[in-house]
């Protein structure tokens, strides 16, 4: 007897987004990215084909990290120290995108400069993030938004305390915004709304839920995410948008994946262990319905996108 | 086509020629009235009613006025058109403060219909006269008197405290065996037929007027405030109502904090000091009003959180904040003052009201007997917005209830510029949409010193409907007025400036305090919407929504419902009933069958644990929003944002 599989109809769909503008769109980018456009729970193929897989980014810095695991300035080597070669490195790694990070020390002009020699250097779309100190972040971005008007950059992070600034510049200048919620679904939706009343159009937010290592609070992220897209089906608007989640972030700081001595020897190797635990943490987040994945580590690039490509197939 | 427009104000008429289609609001201008628009004529406040007294009008927006209203000419003039040669009225500012269709104004109290001193009230004066001793009856005094009270009152048996035995004789002798006692007929009067005992409370020489006033107090021990009416026994008046902030407050601002505090070394006993000279403080101040002394007021009857009765009483109170959560007493028995620690008379009657739980205390009894809930005949939704938001749903057939913490915002407390609804604070706000600038009423119209809990409301959802602050309250620095600016804890509003205040220094609505006040109506909402959804009731379903809360003498609903504190029904669905809890202790205090009410409801309530799993927590979180995440729940704010 023939078994037949029930399938869930679903009155929502998660919006396509997509990043970077080419020529013909304004932009100087050789490719678009276009994220979303799920109809159905994750790669539950019998029921709608996923129209859009998760891609990955490589997040790189815009001066050498001194606070980055060994292992990480081993595998990228003195790319490091120039955002454009890391760039084009991280291409060659397997990049769809590129996540390309400011930090405190940065001038604006040194914003403005690491931003478009990177743009220079590769075709790949980007997404910026400032420092991750409300005032800097404002300070930084809206110059680099402005530079680079009509790149459909992402322009992040935005949170419910600081969204402002970066989503008014990102409107004028044609970028998306990252908008990122501690871990609620609630809190999603409301930063969501905030920004939508500002006038953004909807097809240019992206949903960073937070993300929580493996270990540290992965399974409520889980969690979260995946009642993000039941809300995003079940047709509340506020909810479908793409997510972006940072497992290369939250996987490297922590002690698992930092810390080489004085570890318990049952811990095994280092560097396996390191990238097993980046790429563990961004499976998870895969499975539970992840577009965009910010990854660290070229191996774990490498093995995500085999991941990916096992559950399309599947 | 030009239309003449005359206008009253005080005696002599003014007359100005407008065409066709002008606003009353401008005609008025060129007439050289100044007609209020403190929302800046956008047919939101409703302060700009006139009356047209003759002519022709169209009424572009009828929304803050009353079918009664409009039946008698009540036009908003920033909301009216000219059509034709009219008359109008310009009534006094004062007059048509009260008219919004919005506002819900605490009724006055009354007695209780019926009241019968001599059928309903436990605590009674009488007249004794006694056989006077001699050689041939050698009765010891107390015996007399006992003999005097059985043959004359056919009351059997007699307690009297050593106190009361002490000065027995003295009493006696002066008023030459004729005296006037106080009694405490409890037993008797509810007919009890095991214990038939009464109390003497006190006892003075002569025959004093029998129904002179004979005093007594309803009080209400809230977490953050404190609440007393004097009443006069023998009329039911209330002769007195005086609130003052509780003591404890000091020793932190919810009953978890006091809970720990009094745990520790004297803490109990510190805390226990602190709400009795609250109590006694309000009894001085009530007495001096009416010309009486703190030591004739003979019956005393307390409503309370669980938490607070424990702490006035000196009861350990730390097995309500641990698992399983139970109280020493949710019922403690009658005491005397003295006990107590109430500077009434000593020997006064105390009656702490029951409670349910730990969480459910006898302020919620207390207040479901005033509302009446406990008799209402379709399902009624009790909210007590107050430091414990705690909520009660049901009718005469069934009673759920549920406390969340609500923290004391509504209040007036742990708000930069809060303050109780006293002469001075600030209880109603409009702000200009154009402008920003604000328009308020301030109670007792002198400089304002604070912000009550409505003038709060008020203010939260008018920042918020100009764009002020955002859904997430944030403050929009960018707003173009000097009044938005910077402060010390991030964004703020300028409500008043110092040049117009009582300190001389600007009150002002801080984002701290945009947060306390979100949290606070997010647990009061997400209390009653989980209790609603816990029994299957729609909201929607719901005849009356019954509002409690010491925040002041009124509450304008629509704001409430604007900033997501009320369900969005119609207004009409709303009644403001304002202290609730001292009201069910007055009523408790005046007639024994009230109070046996109120042992009644404590039984019938179900209580239901909101920490029991996550969906408070995720409904809190979605009403942690103005007015909440989802704004489908909210159609009339919706519909205003969008004319925004």
């Amino acid at each position: 007897m023939p078994i037949e599989i029930p399938k869930d109809k679903w009155t929502g769909n998660i919006r396509a987004i997509t990043i970077g503008a080419t020529s013909a769109d304004g932009g100087t980018r050789t490719k678009a990215v276009t994220v979303g456009g799920g109809t159905t729970m994750p790669y539950l193929q019998f029921e709608a084909p996923t129209p859009n897989k998760p891609v990955i980014a490589i997040e790189i810095k815009s001066r050498k990290p001194e606070d980055w695991s060994p292992l990480l300035a081993e595998v990228w080597g003195e790319a490091m120290a120039d955002p454009a070669r890391w760039a084009k490195k991280a291409e060659e790694a397997g990049a769809d995108l590129l996540v390309l990070a400011l930090t405190v020390e940065d001038s604006v002009e040194d914003a403005v400069k690491a931003v478009k020699s990177v743009l220079e250097a590769t075709g790949l779309p980007l997404i910026v993030w400032g420092p991750g100190q409300a005032e800097k972040d404002n300070e930084l971005l809206v110059p680099v938004s402005e530079a680079t008007k009509g790149e459909r950059l992402v322009l992040g992070i935005c949170e419910d305390k600081n969204y402002r600034t970066i989503v008014a510049t990102a409107m004028a200048n044609g970028h998306l915004v990252q908008a990122r919620a501690p871990m609620d679904v609630n809190l999603s939706k409301q930063l969501n709304i905030l920004i939508s009343d500002m006038g953004m159009p909807k097809e240019r937010i992206l949903m960073d839920p937070t993300t929580g290592a493996l270990g540290y609070g992965i399974e409520y992220g889980y969690s979260v995410m995946e009642r993000l897209r039941l809300a995003a089906l079940q047709g509340d608007a506020m909810t479908q948008f793409p997510m972006i989640v940072t497992p290369g972030f939250e996987a490297w700081k922590t002690k698992e994946a930092k810390v080489g001595e004085g570890v318990p020897e049952a811990w095994g190797d280092w560097n396996a262990r390191a990238i097993n635990w980046e790429t563990i943490t961004a499976t998870a987040l895969v499975e539970s319905g992840a577009d965009i994945i910010v990854l660290r580590h070229p191996e774990s690039v490498k093995r995500i996108k085999e991941a990916i490509e096992e559950l399309i197939a599947a | 086509m030009e239309h003449s427009v005359t206008f009253t104000l005080d005696e002599k008429p003014l007359t100005v020629s407008v065409p066709t289609n002008t606003l009353l609001a401008d005609a008025a201008h060129i007439a050289g009235i100044d007609i209020g628009q403190p929302c800046g004529g956008q047919g939101r406040c409703g302060r700009c009613a006139v009356q047209v007294t003759g002519g022709t009008v169209r009424r572009r927006s009828t929304l803050r006025l009353s079918p009664a209203d409009i039946e008698q000419g009540y036009a908003l003039a920033c909301q009216t058109v000219v059509e034709g040669d009219v008359s109008i009225y310009v009534p006094p500012q004062e007059k048509i403060e009260r008219r919004l269709t919005t506002d819900r104004v605490v009724a006055e109290v009354t007695v209780p219909d019926g009241y019968d001193y001599l059928q309903s009230q436990t605590v009674q004066r009488i007249h004794l006269e006694l056989t006077p001793p001699s050689m041939d009856d050698q009765t010891d005094d107390w015996s007399r008197l006992q003999t005097a009270l059985r043959l004359q009152h056919r009351f059997l048996q007699v307690a009297c405290s050593l106190n009361l035995l002490q000065r027995l004789g003295t009493v006696l002798r002066a008023g030459d065996w004729k005296v006037t006692a106080v009694i405490d007929v409890s037993n008797v009067i509810r007919n009890d037929e095991t214990n038939q005992v009464v109390r003497l409370i006190d006892l003075q020489p002569g025959h004093l007027d029998e129904f002179a006033p004979l005093w007594g107090a309803a009080i209400d021990i809230g977490t953050t405030t404190v609440s007393l009416w004097l009443v006069d026994l023998v009329t039911g008046k209330v002769r007195a109502q005086v609130a003052e902030y509780n003591g404890q407050i000091a020793r932190g601002e919810d009953v978890i904090s006091r809970i720990i505090y009094a745990g520790k070394n004297g803490g109990g006993s510190d805390l226990r000091q602190r709400v009795l000279d609250t109590i006694n403080g309000l009894l001085d101040t009530a007495c001096k009003r009416v010309k009486a002394k703190p030591g004739e007021v003979v019956k005393a009857t307390i409503a309370g959180n669980s938490t607070m009765m424990h702490l006035l009483l000196g009861i350990s109170a730390e097995s309500i904040r641990l698992s399983p959560f139970i109280t020493a007493v949710n019922h403690p028995p009658i005491m005397s003052a003295r006990e107590v620690g109430l500077n009434t008379h000593p020997e006064a009657s105390v009656d702490c009201l029951p409670g349910v739980a730990s969480y459910v205390g006898a302020d919620i009894t207390a207040g479901v007997l005033s509302s009446g809930v406990d008799s209402a005949e379709d399902t009624t939704l009790f909210l007590d917005v107050g430091t414990n938001g705690e909520t009660v749903l049901g009718n005469r057939d069934w009673l759920v209830t549920c406390a969340c913490s609500a923290g004391p915002a509504f209040e007036g407390a742990g708000v930069v510029n809060g303050m109780r609804a006293t002469t001075g604070a600030i209880e109603e706000v409009w702000i200009n949409s154009e402008t920003f600038e604000p328009t308020y009423r301030v109670i007792g119209g002198g400089r304002p010193k604070g912000i009550c809990g409505s003038g709060l409301i008020a203010l939260l959802s008018e920042a918020f409907l100009t764009g002020i602050l955002d859904k997430a309250g944030n403050v929009k620095l960018t707003a173009g007025s000097p009044r938005v600016r910077e402060g010390a804890h991030g964004g703020e509003y300028v409500v008043a400036w110092g040049a117009e205040t009582e300190s001389g220094e600007d009150i002002v609505l801080s984002r701290v305090d945009v947060d306390n006040l979100l949290r606070a109506k997010a647990a009061i909402y997400a209390g009653f919407t989980v209790l609603a959804e816990t029994v299957g009731i729609e909201l929607q379903n719901v005849s009356k929504v019954l509002v409690g809360g010491s925040f002041g003498k009124y509450i304008n609903v629509e704001k409430a419902v604007q900033i997501g504190l009320l369900p969005d029904l119609s207004w009409d669905h709303f009644d403001f009933l304002g202290n609730t809890s001292v009201k069910g202790a007055y009523y408790a205090l005046l007639d024994w069958r009230g109070r046996e009410r109120i042992g009644e409801i404590a039984k019938r309530m179900t209580y239901i644990e909101l920490s029991a799993d996550n969906t408070f927590y995720e409904a809190f979180t979605s009403a942690l929003f103005l007015p909440h995440t989802d704004l489908g729940k909210f159609p009339s704010v919706e519909m205003a944002l969008k004319k925004d």
